[in-house]
């Protein structure tokens, strides 16, 4: 039975991680720049709604998988929930208002992170690639936004702040897309990834 | 080290999709050859579609044929990589399928909408048509073009599955264990090794193409996100120039795949070979700043850059290549036939081909060539004589009915009119070049009128012979499908 000890233990590390970022102080202080606020705060919580997917077992995973619709609708599920807290809007609201702090903290891990992870494991590397390299793109792209806004788009971010994050996606994106054709290169997912979507000829 | 025995290929017939590729490639080349032909003949002041109707063509005829290049070039890899990794039809036919949108598209923007920005859509052309066309015709444009791009993406992806899955990884697919260790004979075939390049270069191509146009779409209605138009013209000029280079890569591997047939000697993915192939895939990703030579304001290392790599990406791949091709067929005792005989001639294109962009990739020559006629006379060469030969060549290898089967006197002559019509064709743009005839002009002096009036003869002449290579295809669609041999066997050698 070492599996299920395992699997308790991550699940009590999820469960203590998620409740860290909800402290306060840690709060505030991942808060207090864009760029953390951005680009570690709300990838963290997207990243535990993740972990708690893989901690399911396989067959809740997959009922899961077909109440929400099945993996299109997971992806779009979360490509529009991400898309929602990418308005700078939206994070002034999480600032200032605590229901928009609460529904942040609830909807990054169930609305992006769990449906993702449950779309993720259910595409080839041909779905996934698609997903790489629109996320790759848009980053490019939404860097470009920030860096080439006129005003300051966050009420509680100063124009520094904004520029930084632009240039943060732009690099970020890079890194990504040199690992992700990196790991193409050591061909890791070819065992893993065998398209189950496409049927070969 | 690999062998050198050639163990008989089978010839298998194509499945519907590449013929379906095949076609739309036939029809679209033959259309846009008559738009070059009209724009040709306007600059030579014996038609009148004005300035207007010149620029609408140029962006389709631009846009129309590096998209059938790659189209073709698609074409030519799948059908032979499906031959070493399963490849998925649906993906194939998608492709295309969001091809033919985008094209509507593209062809709506400009025919309906008055775009006429050409192909390169550089920044901040589409936005700024001081009234000729409207921000919806500039949107229709660049939508097409995504929606083109995410078709080959999803091509590409479906490519970078399959050789994964069968060779387990780009580096192996590449041959680096035989490169960079013991050559062991094991390295993948020339066809993996030419798509996993291809397929490397063009998702970066596209990733970065697909920014861009978002970008530009974006600043198109809110001008007030602005682009800096230095950084749009490397962006788009990386996607341009990797994704037209690509479709070369794809098409050869009609040559590595066929020539052995016929000639009965293997094509091996020797050291060298795969160190060509290793090279060029990172070369050609930083050649593009060759176009870039006279923007000034461009970081001095990156001119640099182009320049050094121009010289020397001109190298690997061709050079082995031609070499290996000469070698190949150097006293084989071939055959020819129309198959074997255009996939030679490609080999000359894309050598010729090269040299004037070689040439002009010198900063010195360029200050004097730069944007003159020189330039699509460089390209022409090696897309008329060297990229369309490969894909002609491979419509007479797949529609030959039998061995035996001999070419009609037409065929033959048509071979010769293209290679005369090609040649005069793009020696004349080349000479106008010199002369320093600016190129993307709708209207010449008159004195540049003569080069324009001769190479619309040399026009004619090429669309006279291409109507009887794609008139023979239709004709011979029948056995395009079938696995039967094809491949004429070389004088001496035993029929197996
Ligand atoms: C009968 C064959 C062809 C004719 C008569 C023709 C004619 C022309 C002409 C007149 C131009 C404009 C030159 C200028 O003044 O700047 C042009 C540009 C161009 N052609 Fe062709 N062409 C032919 C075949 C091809 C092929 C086979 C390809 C590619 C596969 C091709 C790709 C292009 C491209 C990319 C441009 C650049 C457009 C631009 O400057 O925006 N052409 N062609």
């Amino acid at each position: 039975m070492k599996q299920p000890r395992r699997s308790g233990r991550h699940a009590l590390g999820a469960g203590a991680a998620y409740l860290l970022l909800t402290l306060p102080p840690v709060r505030h202080w991942l808060e207090a720049s864009m760029a953390s606020h951005m680009l570690v705060q709300m990838p963290l919580l997207v990243a535990l709604g993740m972990v708690a997917v893989r901690l399911l077992p396989a067959g809740r995973r997959r009922r899961l998988r077909n109440g929400f619709g099945g993996p299109l609708a997971c992806l779009t599920a979360a490509t529009f929930a991400s898309a929602y807290w990418m308005l700078p809007r939206a994070l002034d609201a999480a600032i200032g208002e605590p229901l928009a702090e609460f529904a942040k903290f609830v909807s990054l891990p169930l609305l992006v992170g769990l449906p993702l992870a449950l779309a993720w494991e259910s595409f080839g590397l041909i779905g996934r690639g698609f997903v790489w390299t629109n996320l790759i793109s848009m980053q490019v792209f939404l860097g470009w936004l920030y860096v080439a806004a006129p005003l300051r788009v966050c009420n509680n971010y100063l124009v520094d702040d904004q520029l930084r994050v632009g240039w943060l996606l732009i690099t970020l994106a890079g890194l990504l897309f040199a690992g992700w054709l990196g790991a193409l290169f050591r061909g890791a997912p070819a065992s893993r990834t065998e398209a189950p979507m496409y049927k070969t000829a | 080290m690999a062998k050198n025995t050639y163990l008989p290929a089978p010839d298998h017939g194509a499945k519907t999709g590449v013929l379906a590729y095949l076609l739309t490639t036939a029809a679209v080349l033959l259309l846009m050859m008559v738009a070059g032909l009209l724009m040709r003949l306007e600059q030579a002041q014996m038609i009148s579609i004005g300035a207007n109707g010149f620029y609408q063509l140029m962006t389709v005829h631009g846009a129309g044929m590096v998209g059938i290049a790659g189209i073709a070039g698609a074409a030519i890899m799948w059908h032979f990589l499906n031959q070493y990794a399963a490849l998925s039809v649906r993906v194939l036919v998608g492709n295309l399928a969001l091809f033919v949108i985008g094209v509507a598209m593209v062809l709506g923007s400009v025919f309906v909408g008055n775009f006429h920005g050409a192909w390169t859509f550089l920044f901040p052309l589409p936005g700024n048509s001081l009234g000729l066309w409207s921000r919806e015709a500039a949107a229709w444009f660049m939508g097409g073009m995504l929606v083109i791009g995410t078709g080959f993406l999803l091509l590409q992806l479906d490519i970078a599955r399959a050789i994964i899955a069968g060779y387990g990884g780009f580096a192996r697919a590449l041959g680096w264990p035989q490169l960079f260790g013991r050559d062991d004979g094991q390295a993948p075939p020339p066809t993996v090794v030419a798509s996993t390049m291809v397929t490397i270069v063009n998702l970066i191509a596209l990733v970065v193409g697909a920014s861009i146009l978002a970008m530009m779409l974006v600043n198109l209605y809110h001008p007030e996100f602005a682009i800096d138009p230095l950084l749009a013209k490397a962006m788009i000029y990386f996607f341009g120039h990797v994704f037209i280079n690509a479709t070369i890569y794809m098409a050869v591997i009609a040559v590595y795949e066929i020539l052995p047939r016929y000639t009965r000697r293997p094509w091996k993915s020797n050291k060298v070979f795969l160190a060509s192939w290793t090279c060029s895939t990172l070369m050609v990703m930083f050649i593009f700043p060759h176009h870039l030579l006279m923007d000034f304001g461009f970081p001095k290392w990156m001119l640099v850059m182009g320049h050094v790599i121009g010289y020397l990406n001109t190298v690997p791949i061709l050079a082995v290549t031609g070499y290996g091709a000469l070698m190949i067929v150097f006293r084989s005792g071939i055959r020819w036939d129309m198959g074997s005989r255009l996939l030679f001639l490609s080999m000359f294109g894309w050598a010729a081909g090269a040299m004037p962009a070689f040439i002009d990739g010198t900063i010195r020559v360029n200050y004097v060539m730069h944007n003159t006629l020189w330039v699509p006379g460089h390209f022409h060469t090696y897309l008329l004589l060297g990229l369309v030969s490969m894909v002609f060549g491979f419509m007479y290898y797949l529609g030959k009915p039998a061995r035996q089967a001999r070419d009609p006197f037409i065929d033959r002559a048509a071979f010769w009119a293209y290679l005369v019509g090609s040649l005069g064709f793009v020696l004349a743009f080349l000479y106008a070049g010199k002369e320093s005839v600016a190129r993307r002009y709708a209207e010449h002096l008159p004195q540049w009128v003569p080069y324009d009036r001769v190479a619309s003869y040399f026009a004619v002449l090429i669309i006279a012979a291409t109507l009887v290579f794609v008139a023979r295809f239709i004709g011979h669609l029948a056995h395009a499908g079938g696995h039967h041999t094809r491949a004429t066997v070389p004088f001496g050698a035993v029929v197996a």
